[in-house]
């Protein structure tokens, strides 16, 4: 073995040991790990959590963060009195595609993974995601980057994205989704299209999307093709052209009027609308675009959901939520908003060892090898002890949505939907 | 009305030009403090160096390789004198080895700024000062859900309306431009010579009068030279008739300094607002200039502003403290002030033909979009100037009496492009927010309130029918 793969080989087992020592809690919560919204005890609990599967018991808040807003404010109402139902009954599962017509996509948790491009994280996280997704019999997104032939072998629980830059879309990789993803918008940096800064476009990356090398890739906005619902449902056709079976995600951001563009999505023909709130994660995207522009999430459900509940359309539609989903708490309270389920990135990132400091934007920015795409530091994700943290992450989620729901006497996530009165608000 | 006399144009006689504010780099003179602290437990860290000498036989470059990828155990001494310059806070080191290294926030980074400038936006005001772009990073926002003021509100964006992005600066032109002074509210044929005057500018922000006492000699030069070089103003005591009516001063007059500016008019005043007879003595005497009337944001503002309106001013300038802050007996954030101004002139029908200049706690890019959609026309930065020149917080910077900066003392040419560097900037993030709204001019962003959210508005729609916890 030369030195560099003793050297790779010594940090990615130091790496591995930090993750499991970390939430033991021996040596504190590290003063300088986390911020408001992911506290340094929600990133320790992550680690915890993808480590055994098991929902923390050591004390470490694996509930909230401490933004002193949104999810943060919100509890669940007592429910003394209400006959408990067995955890064990309880049914996580979903529909993806609520239309009476096309195929029938169920996943056994109401999660799926969002769209984190080639170039934006390295090809070995993004191998864990989809062998994750595999296991988990769910979904993960290629983002807008294209779809390495790496990929390929778990197509079926691949979603195809097709963003503003349209990198790699072909027609093979259209053929292959199961879903199909438009993004129009993204929660990070509403109305400004994808951003991936110069260093990280590697010759890979390049080829991948048919750009040149370490030249900085900022994507269009809006589609130039789509001005009009009348255009966007030439987009979805255009899709269930090219794949009849596929069913169709309107990913979106999250506007005033963002109960109108779900409701032209599904006039247009889409399966699934997705919203992206204002505090999404990201690969990298303007400081002022990630605070600033379009609602948080938390607002964006209700008013989505009630819209579509007096339109008479609500049970043809999968509504799902992203954008600062990073506890099964928070996929519980924004399903009792009125999501039908969540799409997750970051806490899948976190599962892995992020810290969320907030260096993704560098070609050699990510030191523990997820938003990179520099040959060495990949190396630290393997796609295995990837899959089995993200695996293990949602399988701890899951355990904690079961026990919400047979404390209420719910038997499916599904009857969750909608039921404000089941949250308790702190501000 | 007169056109901007933007420095481009000037130079090119009638060609077209996309306005555009061209950074140069202007790194600080003045060391700044490290964000992070890092140390190691130096016991420890020898112990682990012997322990991994024996585990990998003393191969020295596996052995000595570092758990940092941004070179702060990269000097000779590695963890034992990090070089915490260097440190970003990915926490790599203490995931390694927990039970050797911490990594914090430094208290000297803790310190920096007052109650209102938090050190991060001390940060960042230096970092756009410094390099003139955008900070672009990765992951999601980190801080508080939503606060008070510009901090609880979000501007509107639009899925698929138009202008166009290609990139950064491939897209269909935006304009940043904003008029100043007073504009008919019809066109009266016979008295086409006799126009309200008013002049536009390529960015919606000037350069607000300094603190008292840090307006020192080095640090006039550096701001005048950057209106000039933006082609905006600078508002300034110093009421020294102008050589050149292209001036980029403004100055505050009163009685005393008329007659010396009556012959060479200078194209924008303000004056002492809270003293109506004097407005009509400027209209008079000064009759090529244009009038900003300067009064305290408080209660009766919105009174104020009409009846002022009704008497012929060109423009008003309300000015908030530095924590953004009014002058009320319970005082208001700027924000929910200037929307009370706005609205009472658009009821009283006065709106569109004064200028609002809004100014006090305007200290990130995003305060200028929000504050334009709370109803200013532009505003004027106070500040924000000082720290990008790198003055020091002493202590609170409340109001323009009542501070602790001290300036430091900095080569004005320096200084311009620092804030060459700063409006550069916050004028690209402007062009990113109105983008994002699919708007193609600043000026229809005014009083557009139905664009922006605020989060008691959201939280109480959104949150309705959940019980308050008990």
């Amino acid at each position: 073995m030369g030195n560099l793969e003793l050297i790779v080989e010594k940090h990615t087992e130091r790496i591995h040991h930090g993750l499991e020592a970390l939430p033991t809690l021996r040596h504190g919560v590290p003063e300088g790990l986390g911020n408001k919204r992911w506290t340094g005890e929600l990133i320790l609990a992550t680690y915890e959590q993808a480590l055994t599967g098991e929902i923390p018991e050591n004390g470490l808040e694996y509930k909230t963060g401490n933004s002193g807003g949104g999810f943060d404010v919100l509890g669940w109402k007592s429910h003394a009195g209400v006959a408990k139902v067995d955890e064990d009954s309880v049914d996580l599962s979903i529909s993806l595609n609520k239309r009476h017509e096309g195929r029938r996509i169920e996943i056994p948790l109401p999660i799926y993974g969002g769209g984190m491009s080639f170039g934006s994280i390295s090809l070995n996280f993004m191998i864990a995601r989809a062998r994750a997704a595999r296991k988990l019999k769910t979904y993960t997104s290629t983002g807008e980057g294209g779809y390495p032939d790496q990929i390929v072998p778990y197509r079926d629980h691949v979603i195809t994205q097709v963003a503003t830059g349209m990198f790699g879309v072909r027609e093979e990789t259209i053929q292959y989704a199961p879903i199909v993803e438009f993004k129009y918008a993204q929660g990070a940096k509403p109305g400004l299209g994808g951003h991936l800064l110069a260093d990280k476009v590697t010759s890979e990356v390049a080829k991948m999307r048919e750009s040149s090398m370490f030249t900085s890739l900022y994507s269009p906005f809006p589609f130039h093709s789509v001005y009009s619902v009348e255009d966007h449902k030439k987009h979805v056709d255009w899709i269930k052209t090219v794949n009849p079976r596929a069913l169709v995600s309107v990913k979106v951001s999250t506007p005033t009027d963002v109960d109108m563009v779900a409701i032209g999505s599904y006039y247009a023909g889409a399966n699934i609308i997705h919203i992206d709130g204002g505090y999404g994660g990201t690969g990298a995207a303007p400081e002022i675009a990630k605070k600033n522009i379009a609602m948080p999430v938390e607002y964006a459900i209700p008013k989505v959901h009630e819209y579509l509940l007096s339109e008479g359309v609500r049970d043809e539609i999968t509504l799902m939520a992203s954008g600062g989903i990073r506890t099964a708490d928070d996929v519980a309270k924004a399903i009792a908003l009125g999501a039908d389920g969540c799409v997750i990135g970051t806490a899948e990132a976190v599962a892995v060892g992020c810290t969320h400091c907030g260096n993704c934007e560098r070609g050699r920015g990510c030191q523990v090898g997820i938003t990179t795409t520099d040959p060495e530091l990949s190396q630290f994700i393997d796609p295995e002890w990837g899959e089995k943290r993200i695996v293990n992450l949602f399988n701890a989620w899951s355990k904690r949505l079961r026990m919400i729901l047979a404390e209420f006497g719910l038997e499916s996530i599904r009857d969750l939907r909608g039921r404000k009165d089941l949250l308790a608000r702190y501000k | 009305m007169q056109r901007s006399e933007l420095p481009e144009q000037m130079e090119g006689g009638k060609e077209y030009h996309r306005f555009r504010i061209e950074p140069k780099p202007a790194p600080h003179v003045y060391p700044i403090p490290n964000k992070f602290d890092v140390s190691a437990r130096k016991l420890r860290l020898a112990a682990m160096l012997v322990h991994e000498a024996f585990e990998y036989r003393l191969n020295k470059e596996v052995v000595l390789s570092r758990p940092c990828i941004y070179g702060v155990f990269g000097g000779h001494f590695g963890g034992f004198k990090p070089l915490k310059q260097k440190c970003v806070g990915c926490m790599r080191c203490v995931q390694e080895y927990p039970h050797i290294m911490t990594v914090k926030q430094s208290d000297r980074y803790k310190r920096l700024g007052d109650s209102f400038w938090t050190p991060e936006n001390v940060y960042t005001v230096w970092n756009e000062a410094s390099t003139g772009k955008i900070l672009v990073k990765g992951m999601g926002y980190k801080g508080a859900f939503a606060g008070e003021g510009f901090d609880g509100m979000w501007t509107d964006m639009s899925e698929i309306v138009r202008p166009t992005r290609d990139g950064v600066y491939g897209r269909e032109y935006i304009s940043t431009t904003v008029d100043i002074g007073r504009k008919p509210t019809s066109i009266d044929v016979a008295k086409i010579d006799d126009q309200p005057k008013s002049l536009a500018i390529p960015v919606p922000i000037i350069f607000d009068e300094l603190p008292i006492g840090t307006d020192k000699p080095d640090v006039r030069t550096a701001v005048k030279l950057a209106a000039e070089k933006i082609g905006t103003f600078n508002i300034t005591r110093d009421t020294r008739p102008s050589k050149s009516r292209v001036s980029s001063l403004l100055p505050i007059i009163d009685e005393d300094d008329i007659a010396a500016n009556e012959k060479n008019q200078p194209r924008i005043v303000e004056f002492d607002a809270l003293r109506p007879d004097f407005l009509e003595e400027l209209l008079s005497c000064l009759d090529q200039s244009i009038f900003i009337g300067r009064l305290p944001l408080r209660e009766n503002s919105a009174s104020i502003a009409s009846e002022l309106a009704r008497q012929g001013v060109h423009g008003l300038h309300f000015y908030a403290d530095y924590h953004g802050r009014d002058y009320s007996k319970d005082p208001r954030h700027v924000s929910a002030a200037l929307k009370h101004v706005h609205q009472r002139l658009v009821q009283d029908g006065l709106r569109d033909q004064i200028t609002i200049i809004a100014s006090g706690g305007i200290t990130l890019a995003e305060h200028v979009p929000k504050a334009i959609i709370c109803g200013a026309d532009l505003v004027a930065i106070d500040t924000t100037v000082l720290v990008a020149l790198q003055a020091e917080f002493n202590g609170e910077a409340r109001d323009r009496a009542n501070h602790h900066l001290r300036p430091r003392r900095i080569n004005p040419e320096w200084g311009a492009q620092r804030l060459v560097n700063l409006i550069g900037v916050w004028h690209d993030q402007l062009i990113e927010i109105l983008s994002a709204m699919g708007m193609r001019d600043v000026r229809r962003l005014r009083g557009d309130i139905g664009r922006s959210m605020m989060d008691e508005e959201l939280r109480e729609q959104s949150f309705k029918g959940i019980a308050w916890a008990t």
